[in-house]
């Protein structure tokens, strides 16, 4: 069994607390890069927080698993060219470009801007960010009552819901 | 595995594999046609012009609010082609469960059986096996002509005993079955009784700082999940007897202190504490040591010969 830190450590846990921190650090980063939508994304996919505009059209879902995705290749790519990865992916489109940076191995930061911004603007942010990510992230677990628990029967529960989503 | 508890979310990761055209992309197509519309994202295929995958197919199914927590599978398929191992191993990372896709069909066996060698090997390069992730085997095709024996299936693809299904994909025999199996054990990894934030041991953990500050230190957090085979752990009893057990001085190198939150808090650490605290004024409170005695009768000695020395002078003088 692992402590709170651990899994936090892990990336497998994130506690309400963290995450409010992480998204004020990426509201501060939409505020200055004047980007339109800041991600913080696992490396497996899993979509961690994310602020500003376009949710409501955006498959945030896919999305993340896409960029894990993309960031996992060209990092077969880099290790073919003797790099240990390559920390920083920019696609650039007709309107909207993303730029995706690495944090440590672990997290994706994932921001999307057009032409409102420039990429020097937002890469500049963007290090400062993935910085003040780590040291949220760097913080022992503080055992907020607030994080809440996970019912005993969740595993029972989960049954139960796929059984109806099916049955409809 | 993700659980979030910003966004009361739980994410799980879970990867149908198997040899090339087996099924698993059939599978998740048919998963994603019996999904209610509002409960799945787009289905997603990385694939060559010829419809071989080439990346991975990928869809979300959530289950909504689950005990308090929106709950959704993440599902991915694996290219099956041999050659594309890289990729395989890309999408396998951070998988929280396996769909084994076998193909029933009468010339599929070795395919199968390097398919499966090929996921353990993938798996153990990781540092796991399959013994420790939950893995569903769907035995696929089985309206085939001279479909494979389930019996030879078994002994040569089904090493470790796991659960199976029989299925015909295309018609979506089986499909759900296989996945609500692998969703279900998934979710039991998430040991219930370990659930919970360490909200229940806070009072134990502060009784410890004096005593053994890292201990103390490593079991601030204690709690929450039980995910040995990702996390390294260390033993539960073990680590707490040590914590409770050990002298104050070294500091323990950050073994964890993991106590069942139904177990009752170890009754000897705080009085042993009291204890030492309330000594010391217990030994002032008893009276004067010979030490100081001798030393205090030492200096009215002192003082009176003085004093005597003194009184002679002036006498003396006078």
């Amino acid at each position: 069994m692992a402590t709170d830190t651990q899994l936090k450590q892990a990336r497998m846990v994130y506690y309400a607390e963290d995450i409010q921190l992480l998204e004020q650090v990426l509201d501060r980063l939409l505020d200055l890069s004047r980007a339109k939508r800041a991600m913080l994304i696992d490396v497996e996919g899993h979509m961690v927080a994310n602020r500003g505009q376009g949710a409501d059209h955006l498959d945030m879902q896919t999305l993340s698993a896409l960029v894990a995705g993309s960031f996992a290749a060209t990092k077969e790519t880099a290790k073919l060219l003797g790099e240990k990865e390559f920390s920083v992916l920019f696609h650039q489109g007709e309107k909207d470009s993303i730029q995706l940076t690495l944090i440590e191995d672990r997290l994706l930061l994932g921001i999307i801007f057009d032409d409102t911004t420039t990429i020097g603007m937002v890469r500049l942010y963007a290090t400062e960010t993935a910085r003040k990510v780590m040291d949220v992230m760097k913080r022992p677990h503080t055992d907020k009552p607030s994080d809440g628990a996970i019912s005993d029967a969740y595993g029972a529960s989960v049954e139960q819901s796929l059984d109806d989503l099916f049955k409809k | 595995m993700q659980i979030n508890f910003g966004a009361r979310s739980v994410s799980c990761k879970i990867v149908y594999y198997g040899p090339g055209m087996s099924g698993k992309t059939t599978n998740i197509q048919k998963v994603h046609e019996l999904t209610p519309g509002a409960s799945k994202s787009d289905l997603t295929s990385i694939k060559t012009e010829g419809d071989r995958t080439l990346f991975f197919d990928f869809m979300s199914l959530d289950l909504g609010k689950v005990a308090g927590m929106d709950t959704r599978f993440q599902l991915y398929t694996v290219p099956g082609q041999v050659y594309y191992n890289a990729t395989r191993k890309l999408v396998l990372s951070g998988a929280d469960g396996v769909v084994f896709v076998a193909d029933s069909s009468p010339d599929r066996m070795e395919a199968n059986i390097e398919s499966w060698k090929d996921l353990e090997g993938n798996l153990a390069e990781r540092g796991t096996s399959l013994k420790d992730l939950p893995v569903v085997i769907q035995w696929n095709k089985r309206d085939v002509p001279n479909a494979l024996t389930v019996a030879d299936l078994e002994k040569n693809v089904n090493t470790i005993g796991a659960p199976t299904f029989h299925g015909v994909a295309c018609a979506g025999e089986g499909v759900l079955e296989t996945l609500k199996c692998v969703c279900s054990m998934v979710c039991k990894t998430l040991n219930a009784k370990q659930l919970k934030t360490a909200s229940s041991e806070r009072p134990h953990a502060s009784a410890a700082p004096a005593a053994n500050p890292a201990a103390s230190t490593a079991s601030a957090g204690a709690g929450s999940l039980s995910f040995a085979r990702r996390v390294n752990s260390a033993s539960a009893a073990s680590s707490a007897s040590a914590v409770m057990d050990a002298p104050p001085a070294p500091p323990a190198p950050a073994a964890p202190k993991m106590t069942s939150p139904a177990a009752p808090e170890p009754p000897k650490a705080r009085p042993r504490q009291v204890e030492a605290v309330t000594s010391i004024p217990k030994e002032r409170a008893s009276g004067w040591t010979a030490k100081e005695i001798a030393f205090v009768a030492a200096g009215i000695v002192a003082a009176l010969a003085a004093a005597g020395l003194g009184a002679a002078w002036l006498l003396g003088a006078l």
